[in-house]
């Protein structure tokens, strides 16, 4: 199944009717030929990446994979011990809710080639409202810098399909900022990240193998 | 001016799927864009990061004329975001948080409309004139429009990333692709709703975009390109 497809099912398993098929990949089959990922294949996964193709597609997918996975049990965690209340704890589970729904969407489009579920630290991160949302604000920024920074490594179908995810990361990023009493768009153009400078953040906030 | 109504600023919320007259504003222009004009965005102070990351700069080729037209048809929806919220600074009826964030993203639109105007140089269209229809004299319906304009603006950037050509273009409009979608939170909060609804952002065309925007009678006179044409016959 490829992204697009993955993507409709997923939403359309959430009530979201408005979501249509678009962008057709087919990049289920050539998923059987990528290797398992790992946090060390994402650091090598180059800046200076080949033209965009199919398979490139699916290496960047798995980056995805480790970025989605991180969120759901990040928000599952925190929802569990960090005594999130209010309008916090409002915006986990809707985050949760729709990082489940990448995650659902990214597994179907990699099929064989998606990854089990990584092992994860977050420690006090997810015991503390004041500790969860900081990290929310780095792990949803760090998204949307991740995902940014594919942009031009994707072929237009799967760039599509990213594209109608990144700004769902963008919308939390702002709502938990908000919460904060941050600035939710502290900058005019949002600055990308490598895919090494994503696998390095994930690390940081909690991501083991 | 009326003040708009909030029927006409529902239908604008939800006008997406409508049908309606299609705004004119293709001015496509064929000249090629310079490498100087393209690194305009770092010049900005809005792309220096996006330009180093994409590449080096000698590998920049000139704009593709459908790139210049998607530049175009951004930058429209720029103008109106920031007409809208410069003009709702100046009208003075925006209060606390709501005032803050009307001057923080107006700011950002502008540094938008600067980026592109930059880009495109002569290629660039026009700021059309607007009106809109009382929206930026009062909180409510301030919030209304905005959280309207910048949903759709998601959907605009959305639908047309995947249509550029120049990976430099690509890079910077994905980075304010997301930018909006901060804005649509942010306003959406603001205005007491859910910043974020779905777990999927869909696009929507550029034909949908111009029908939502012309059914708001926003735009009251048409961009033009700025490009003097050279006369055909001389002498």
């Amino acid at each position: 199944m490829d992204l697009a497809d993955a993507a409709v099912k997923a939403s359309e398993s959430r009530g979201n009717a408005s979501s249509s098929r678009r962008g057709a990949l087919g990049i289920a089959a050539l998923g059987g030929l990528v290797a398992l990922p790992a946090v060390g294949r994402l650091f090598r996964l180059a800046d200076a990446l080949a033209a965009p193709s199919k398979s490139q597609d699916v290496r960047i997918l798995q980056l995805v994979l480790q970025v989605e996975y991180t969120q759901v049990a990040f928000y599952e965690e925190a929802l569990q011990n960090a005594s999130l209340k209010g309008e916090l704890r409002t915006f986990a589970r809707t985050a949760l809710a729709h990082e489940r729904a990448h995650l659902a969407a990214v597994t179907s489009a990699l099929g064989a080639s998606a990854g089990a579920r990584p092992r994860f630290d977050f420690g006090a991160s997810v015991r503390s409202p004041q500790a969860f949302t900081r990290t929310a604000i780095s792990l949803e920024d760090l998204a949307i810098a991740g995902y940014n920074g594919q942009a031009t490594n994707l072929t237009p179908g799967t760039l599509a399909t990213a594209a109608t995810i990144v700004s769902v990361e963008a919308r939390h990023a702002a709502w938990v900022r908000t919460i904060a009493g941050e600035d939710p768009a502290p900058e005019a153009v949002d600055q990308p990240i490598t895919a090494a400078q994503a696998a390095a953040g994930l690390r940081k906030i909690g991501l083991r193998h | 001016m009326h003040e708009a109504t909030s029927r006409e600023i529902d239908e604008l919320l939800h006008a997406v799927d409508r049908d309606g007259a299609i705004l004119e504003t293709r001015t496509l222009a064929e000249a090629p864009v310079s490498r100087a004009r393209l690194l305009g965005l770092a010049l900005a102070g809005t792309g220096t990061a996006l330009l180093a990351h994409v590449g080096p700069a000698n590998a920049a080729p000139p704009l593709a004329a459908s790139d210049i037209a998607i530049l175009n048809y951004a930058l429209v929806l720029e103008y109106l975001q920031s007409s809208f919220y410069t003009e709702a600074e100046r009208s003075g009826a925006l209060t606390g948080k709501t005032a803050e964030a009307a001057r923080v993203v107006g700011a950002v639109e502008r540094a938008h409309v600067t980026a592109f105007l930059k880009l495109l140089g002569s290629n660039a269209v026009k700021r059309p004139l607007f009106d809109f229809q009382g929206t930026t004299e009062q909180q409510k319906p301030f919030l209304k429009t905005a959280v309207a304009f910048e949903d759709l603006a998601v959907a605009a950037y959305k639908g047309q990333a995947p249509k550029l050509k120049s990976k430099p273009v690509l890079a910077a409009a994905v980075g304010i692709h997301s930018v909006e979608a901060r804005h649509a939170a942010w306003m959406r909060e603001l205005f007491g709703i859910t910043p974020a609804v779905n777990a999927f952002d869909q696009p929507a065309s550029r034909e949908k975009i111009e029908r939502v925007v012309a059914s708001t009678h926003f735009i009251v006179a048409r961009p033009r390109t700025t490009r003097k044409r050279k006369p055909k016959y001389t002498g």
